[in-house]
């Protein structure tokens, strides 16, 4: 007996999560205050679609503008921090160390300062997500190649013309990486923040159906959060295969093509 | 045919160089001071001639190759390029072709060779059928459209050289161009560039670790001695064009072989 393909399996799991997720609490194996079944977590959240739709939307906007501060300063600093020697000594330990630190630890700080509303949302998911993505920046106009600086030269490159057609070229990849690991930070910034201190979201609606103990309505944000997160793995991972044509087939298939070559062009 | 085999120094001197370096020195600032890289280089080379250079690791031939390019200043002395001085890198007039595949891996084949071209801003359809016209030069006719991850370590090396002369530049200097591949492959691209350079007549100054490369493409053979780099001797390699793979087996080229290979190894 041969086995089934991962994939068929891992769909097999997905299924039989989702009738656990049904069965067990209508065995009543655990009770629904701790796992609301599935339909009826489904219909809450149809029945209260427009608050999920509107607290969405809020979180949404404030994920947006995170993350556009995120990715824009993190490149930003990341490329000047990255690029000049001097300041790259002086600064990257302490962006590096800086990153251990849990900087929830200043949302109260946040909250003071711009009140509970989406500001300080989005000021704290934008710190959070832009620690990686200034990291990997500087780190991917560091690892140049060198032979690719001195080639462009050798064929009269100008300042300019080398970080237009070598620096950032070059950096993509490192910098998606980047980017993908702090778009995720992001979204991670802003629910956790609407679930400390909030008066809307996504975020605090798990916060507020909690105290009510409001099991099926909890269970429903936390099936809108999910599918926040699949869709914007599915939309970096999009972008991804994109623009990196080059590197993603280059890892494994470098052999693969040339076999198939004229044996006189081959050498 | 262009090139000018057992023409003999002082004639060569008196000809029109492609190439002239005269009392070139350089030093580096090392960890403990200041170390002297290369001294005291003297290098006519006229146009049309294939030089190889030869000498241990470390004696400065890419430096010295780094210098000719105008990617790095001498200490002292001064480097004439077609008559003029290089003080920075031009490829209308020196066209390199680096060690290692130096391709832009996110570029295809054509766009690696049309760049040179495209940083001068030439109109796309000039510089695309250039770019064209090189690939077929290097035998690539075809392969245009395809990355550098989809090509073997030769046609790699191919693109580099189609790069190198796109500009059509009368020198063209290679540091170590095949070192990466293996003996067929190497043997089949020595070949292959002696045919480009008899069809296109350009001043080559080649850097090589190999021996037997060396003698088989040479006109002349440089031998520099270990760091501070100096030229020890010139060795004029009067085999007949077009090379053969079959002299390599002749005495005669044995002999070129081993008069290097005795230089370089009683040569503190």
């Amino acid at each position: 007996m041969s086995w089934p393909a991962p994939r068929t399996v891992r769909r097999l799991i997905g299924v039989l999560i989702l009738v656990l997720w049904e069965a067990i609490p209508r065995l009543g194996i655990l009770p629904e205050l701790f796992i609301p079944p599935l339909t009826k977590t489904l219909n809450v959240l149809w029945l209260d679609r427009a608050i999920y739709a509107a607290a969405l939307l809020v979180t949404l906007y404030e994920v947006a503008v995170a993350m556009l501060i995120a990715c824009g300063a993190g490149i930003l600093i990341g490329s000047v921090v990255g690029g000049v020697a001097g300041l790259r000594r002086l600064m990257l330990p302490v962006f590096s160390s800086l990153y251990a630190v849990p900087i929830v630890i200043l949302y109260p700080v946040f909250t003071a300062w711009f009140g509970i509303g989406s500001e300080s949302k989005i000021v704290f998911a934008g710190v959070y997500g832009f620690f990686p993505v200034m990291l990997s920046t500087a780190a991917g106009i560091r690892t140049i190649d060198e032979q690719y600086l001195l080639a462009a030269r050798s064929m009269g490159a100008s300042l300019p013309q080398l970080i237009a057609r070598v620096v950032i070229p070059a950096s993509i990849p490192t910098v998606l990486t980047g980017l993908r690991l702090g778009g995720a930070l992001t979204i991670i910034g802003v629910v956790v923040s609407e679930m400390l201190t909030s008066a809307n979201g996504i975020g605090y609606l798990v916060t507020k159906n909690r105290t009510t103990l409001d099991s099926p309505r909890v269970f429903a944000a936390i099936i809108v959060i999910l599918a926040l997160s699949v869709v914007y793995d599915i939309a970096v991972r999009f972008i991804e295969r994109r623009t990196l044509v080059w590197q993603t087939a280059g890892r494994g298939a470098s052999a693969g093509p040339t076999r198939a070559l004229p044996a006189q062009a081959s050498a | 045919m262009q090139y000018m085999a057992g023409v003999s120094g002082e004639r060569a001197g008196a000809m029109k160089a492609a190439v002239d370096v005269r009392g070139l020195s350089h030093v580096y600032d090392g960890r403990d001071g200041a170390v002297p890289a290369l001294q005291d280089i003297d290098l006519t080379v006229p146009a049309g001639r294939f030089v190889v250079i030869v000498g241990p690791s470390g004696c400065g031939k890419t430096s010295l190759l780094m210098m000719l390019a105008g990617l790095r200043l001498p200490t002292s002395g001064t480097i004439l390029c077609d008559g003029r001085p290089i003080a920075k890198p031009d490829p209308a007039r020196v066209g390199v072709v680096f060690q290692e595949a130096s391709l832009y891996p996110w570029l295809t084949a054509v766009e690696n060779v049309e760049f040179p071209l495209v940083l001068k801003r030439a109109p796309r359809a000039e510089r695309r059928a250039r770019a064209e016209a090189m690939l077929r030069l290097v035998g690539l006719d075809g392969f245009g459209a395809r990355h550098p991850h989809e090509l073997s370590g030769g046609m790699k090396q191919r693109v580099s050289i189609a790069r190198g002369l796109v500009q059509d530049p009368p020198v063209l200097l290679m540091d170590e161009p095949f070192a990466a591949l293996d003996e067929q492959t190497r043997m089949t691209m020595g070949h292959e560039l002696l045919r480009i350079w008899s069809q296109t007549a350009k001043t080559v100054v080649f850097i090589t670790h190999s021996l037997t490369e060396a003698v088989y493409l040479a006109d002349e053979v440089l031998v520099m001695s270990a760091r501070p780099g100096r030229i020890l001797d010139r060795i004029t390699i009067d085999l007949p064009r077009p090379r053969t793979y079959q002299m390599m087996a002749t005495e005669e080229f044995g002999r070129l072989r081993e008069r290097i290979w005795e230089q370089i190894r009683t040569t503190p």
